[in-house]
């Protein structure tokens, strides 16, 4: 008993530094924001940063509505509420505005929804749910294939809408589960292995050196001598057809296949984007030009300034200094997750604030790295910094269950 | 317990925790890389990223006559604009600016204030610079980063008649026209059609603006175009033809002027409107570019109300004019036969009431013929009340007075054509007697038409029942193509219900009122050239009576239809005969009746 409490006062600690962070970024977020916005002639709330602000007050109500739910209604209803979310994002396809030429919209009334914003959130839920089932053994490989199967599922949905960036979101927060859970890493380099053998593919290079790792991966895993060669061989032939498959296929195929990898290209040319956006954050310098003086910003070079590259905006107006501080943040935030994760005392809870936790990351992450130029323009906003309804409240919502996991009481 | 244990080691934890710092690390380290140590290099892209976008406005379209004389043309003018940021940099450019441009500086403050869209948006401080001026500012560029002129197209009119109203004029959108902003792409400061036909055809006139992205550095240098985007061409208005032939309108004000009033000639067969005037009118030069302040507001206080059309948008009792449609009424619905007299003794009575005839002492026996020719009074008080209200009015509506003639025209009005259900909403049920109907009857009373439904129903008579749609729009020339699209409109009515026969006997009668001795519009007489016409002396509760005229000329294959008002003018068979006359006869000595096919001149 006398353990139970510090639990939770260290949890609540943490739960106190969480709300801290989150509130710095999200104040972070509106400066950027006010500063995009300074010169659009409109009323405050008819602008990107008054809307942003009521967008968060909404999601703080969502938020505390999460806190209120009871545990057990997640645990118990994951599976439904999984195929409802399924359901959701199909939705679009026959109701949908297709805003951009694409289905992710939802339109109620005013509101326009992204369903498959709040699927990560029950992708996470459902797969901490099959990975805490009694008899599941997690060092079997076979216990990996229905999360898996969990996240394809979504992940094949949203790709056609085509929304890559959420998509892989979905593929991504799988693994640091299965980690958690307990997974052997040789199981999960496995599954990942072929996707590296096509990517790998296309340079010669990068081939030869990864199928030099294969070899010696497989050469000391004590899999049975059978399977190993046929993984092996498997990798091998994906990699050597790969480039043989896609110079058959059509110039308008393989513009799609490219286009999903790059669903923001500016028509102006090809990483156009990316190079006002390095130049934003380089000129930067650092401390940064000033808040409303990033020319970069003002004068329209930088694209989307509001959703995906406002991290570009806090590095050109508050320089080399002001990312620190947002990474940092974003650092503090997610190791304070991983704590929290690590106390929790049933695998349920844990599993699902390691799922927020990777979904955060890998938003981070991947929306950094492409303003930087170091992966390529996916369309994966900020969390906390990006302006944007369903992201923020779905933002929202992940720390809502966070606290409403790590605050249960009945043990 | 209910849930698994959690079992998670520290060294997942560890693991995870190293795994998220190594790549933030990674990222920090290419952030690191790119303000730090390539921090020169991008400040200086920065520095040099700044295109300029110069708008190249684009000349709307001309407006041409029906021969292809040219009414309205474009000419340039020089603006100055200046960039917000840049100049807020140079604390001596206010009083530079105002040396040059000879502006005190607090308006150049003021302009600024009031056309501000953006810290790096141009915006104007201002227009129509002389050479000297350019000169000056061209010299002295160096010290005035961010300042720059443009050269861009205004209205000019080449012509002596005005046709103000017809033609309407620009105005300059400011910020609370977002609708039309966000629509229609425009942008505060642009000029769009604001009233007459650069209202009307917005559309067609329109230019749309090119644009050239020029890179200019800190200093507002340019340093070259940009290489990754492509200047938009500008894209010329589309030429606009007008139905109005410009030697006859320019003619008919000259006849108008010092007067208060309207004239409207229109083809009776096509509704293509000829001439309007209104006067007392204003000149279109005044509205060339973006109008000062001290002109509009002196437009807008003239009592005189120059901006107000008098053709479309004035309502005036249409006085014995509309007798015609109680005529058309008896005939059809055979209230009094045509030949039965009705004896004017120069004064008609009801109850206690003297309703009189204009002529004093009276008519005599007058017979309907007698009495359109004569324009007797007293008939028509015998006649109206043999009638219902309704009756008469529905003879009214067939000629859709109180409707709007849809002419392409901004801001008509529709007049007021009483019925029994208007009476009893005005004076409530029987607050209104038959003395309501004796006025009404002679165009009196509660009943307003505009000159233009006038011009219409006289061109209904002309031809026997067609109801064309007044317009002036002809046809437009696309930039570029030079290929024509005619204007359409929608295709006269025909009343159907009207008889041959009463077709024949109102222009017969209308012939008369102009040929013979008695006749009241004999002023209106055209030698060699066959007249129609009737006279209207509409009472003015503020002064001398309105003087009308509606007539058509028949001559070849042509039917016009002219229209004459002439604001206290007194008696309709006097001034606004006369003006009639004039018209009448200049179109029949200067405009060739065309046969076949319209041809337009190309310039």
């Amino acid at each position: 008993m006398k353990k139970t409490i510090q639990i939770g006062s260290s949890i609540s600690t943490s739960n106190f530094l969480i709300v801290f962070t989150v509130f710095l970024l999200c104040m972070a977020g509106l400066m950027a924001l006010y500063s995009a916005s300074l010169h659009v002639e409109a009323s405050f709330f008819k602008k990107v940063i008054g809307k942003q602000l009521l967008w968060m007050i909404l999601g703080i109500i969502v938020m505390f509505a999460v806190f209120l739910l009871q545990k057990k209604i997640l645990f118990d209803g994951a599976y439904i509420f999984y195929w409802i979310g399924i359901a959701l994002i199909v939705l679009p396809y026959f109701f949908g505005s297709s805003a951009a030429g694409t289905n992710r919209w939802f339109v109620l009334g005013p509101f326009h929804f992204q369903p498959s914003e709040f699927m990560k959130i029950l992708v996470i839920i459902t797969v901490a749910r099959y990975l805490s089932g009694s008899d599941l053994i997690i060092s079997d490989f076979k216990s990996l294939i229905v999360p898996l199967l969990l996240a394809l599922l979504p992940m094949g949905i949203v790709l056609k809408q085509p929304d890559l960036g959420t998509s892989i979101i979905y593929f991504m927060l799988v693994f640091p589960m299965l980690i958690w859970a307990g997974a052997r890493m040789y199981h999960l380099f496995i599954i990942l292995a072929p996707i590296i053998s096509i990517i790998t593919a296309f340079n010669f290079y990068s081939f030869f050196i990864w199928v030099l790792l294969l070899i010696v991966i497989f050469y000391f895993s004590k899999e049975r001598i059978w399977v190993a060669v046929i993984l092996f061989v498997f990798n091998l032939s994906l990699g050597f057809l790969t480039p043989v498959l896609w110079n058959r296929l059509k110039p308008y195929q393989q513009n799609r296949i490219m286009t999903l990898f790059n669903v923001n290209v500016d028509p102006q040319g090809s990483g156009y984007q990316v190079i006002q956006s390095q130049v934003a954050i380089g000129s930067g310098g650092l401390f940064g030009k000033g808040i409303g003086n990033g020319t970069q910003t003002h004068l329209k070079f930088l694209p989307e300034q509001h959703n995906d590259f406002i991290f570009s905006v806090v590095g050109e107006e508050y320089g080399f200094v002001g990312v620190i501080v947002v990474l940092l943040l974003f650092f503090m935030l997610i190791s304070l997750l991983i704590s929290v994760a690590y106390r929790l005392r049933d695998r349920f809870s844990s599993l699902v604030v390691i799922g927020v936790t990777s979904v955060l990351f890998f938003h981070v992450f991947i929306n950094i790295a492409m303003t930087v130029g170091l992966l390529p323009v996916t369309g994966l906003p900020l969390p906390f910094l990006s302006y944007g309804g369903s992201f923020i409240i779905s933002c929202f919502i992940m720390i809502g269950l966070i606290f409403n996991i790590s605050l249960e009481r009945r043990r | 317990m209910f849930y698994l244990q959690n079992n998670a080691t520290s060294l997942h934890r560890n693991l995870l925790i190293l795994a998220v710092f190594s790549l933030f690390l990674i990222l920090g380290i290419r952030l690191y890389q790119l303000q730090i140590v390539d921090y020169n290099r991008f400040a200086g892209i920065a520095e040099s990223n700044r295109i300029r976008v110069v708008t190249q406005p684009a000349p709307r379209g001309i407006i041409y006559d029906r021969n292809g004389q040219i009414i309205v043309d474009n000419k340039s003018q020089y603006n100055v604009n200046l960039i917000p940021f840049e100049v807020a940099k140079n604390d001596s450019a206010f009083s530079l600016l105002s040396d040059i441009l000879n502006i005190p500086e607090s308006e150049i403050q003021r302009r600024v204030k009031k056309n501000w869209r953006g810290n790096f948006l141009p915006l104007r401080i201002a227009e129509d610079i002389d050479f000297e001026t350019l000169s000056e500012l061209e010299e002295r560029r160096l010290e005035l980063p961010g300042v720059m002129y443009s050269l861009e197209p205004i209205r000019s009119f080449p012509r002596q008649a005005h046709l103000s109203h017809v033609l309407g004029y620009l105005r300059e959108i400011d910020k609370d026209d977002l609708q039309m902003i966000k629509n229609y792409g425009y942008r505060p400061g642009d000029l769009v059609g604001w009233k007459g036909v650069e209202r009307e055809y917005e559309s067609i006139l329109r230019g749309k603006r090119g644009f050239d992205y020029v890179q200019v550095n800190v200093h507002g240098q340019e340093v070259g175009k940009v290489q990754d985007r492509h200047s938009v061409e500008t894209q010329f208005g589309n030429d606009l033809y007008l139905t109005i032939d410009i030697g006859l309108q320019a003619y008919a004000e000259q006849l108008l002027e010092n007067k208060k009033g309207v004239a409207i000639v229109m083809d009776a067969k096509t509704g293509e409107i000829l001439t309007t005037v209104s006067k007392p009118d204003y000149s279109p030069g005044l509205f060339s570019g973006i109008v000062e302040s001290n002109v509009w507001n002196e437009l807008l206080n003239d009592t005189e109300r120059p901006l107000f059309d008098r053709a479309i948008q004035g309502t005036y009792p249409p006085g014995s004019t509309y007798k015609i449609v109680a005529v058309l009424a008896s005939l059809e619905e055979n209230i009094l036969a045509p030949e039965a007299t009705v004896r004017c003794r120069g004064v008609y009575k009801l109850g206690r009431r003297d309703f009189k005839c204009w002529k004093e002492g009276g008519h005599g026996r007058m017979n309907l013929f007698d009495a359109i020719v004569n324009s007797c009074n007293v008939y028509f008080y015998t006649l109206v009340r043999k009638m219902d209200v309704n009756l008469w009015a529905r003879y009214g509506k067939k000629f859709r007075f109180g409707e709007l003639t849809k002419v392409d025209l901004y801001g008509e009005s529709q007049g007021v054509l009483p019925d029994e259900p208007f009476l009893d909403k005005k004076y409530g049920k029987g607050g209104w007697s038959e003395g309501n109907k004796l006025n009404l009857v002679i165009g009196q009373g509660d009943l307003l038409v505009t000159p233009l439904q006038m011009v219409r129903f006289t061109g209904a008579l002309a031809t026997h029942g067609k109801l064309v749609t007044p317009h002036v729009g002809l046809q437009y020339m696309e930039h570029g193509t030079s290929r024509f699209h005619p204007l359409s409109f929608s295709s006269a009515d025909s009343i159907q219900s009207i008889s041959a026969s009463s077709w024949e006997f109102v222009e017969k009668a209308m012939y008369d009122v102009i040929n013979s001795s008695t006749g009241t519009g004999r002023a209106a007489k055209v030698r060699g050239l066959d007249v129609y016409g009737k006279t209207g002396t509409a009472q003015n509760p503020h002064g001398e009576a309105h003087s009308w005229f509606i007539g058509y000329s028949k001559e070849g294959g042509r039917t016009l239809a002219v229209t004459v008002l002439i604001e206290q003018g007194g008696s309709g068979g006097g001034e606004a005969a006369v003006t009639a006359r004039k018209i009448f006869s200049y179109c029949h000595k200067n405009l060739p009746v065309e046969t076949g096919e319209k041809e337009v001149a190309v310039r």
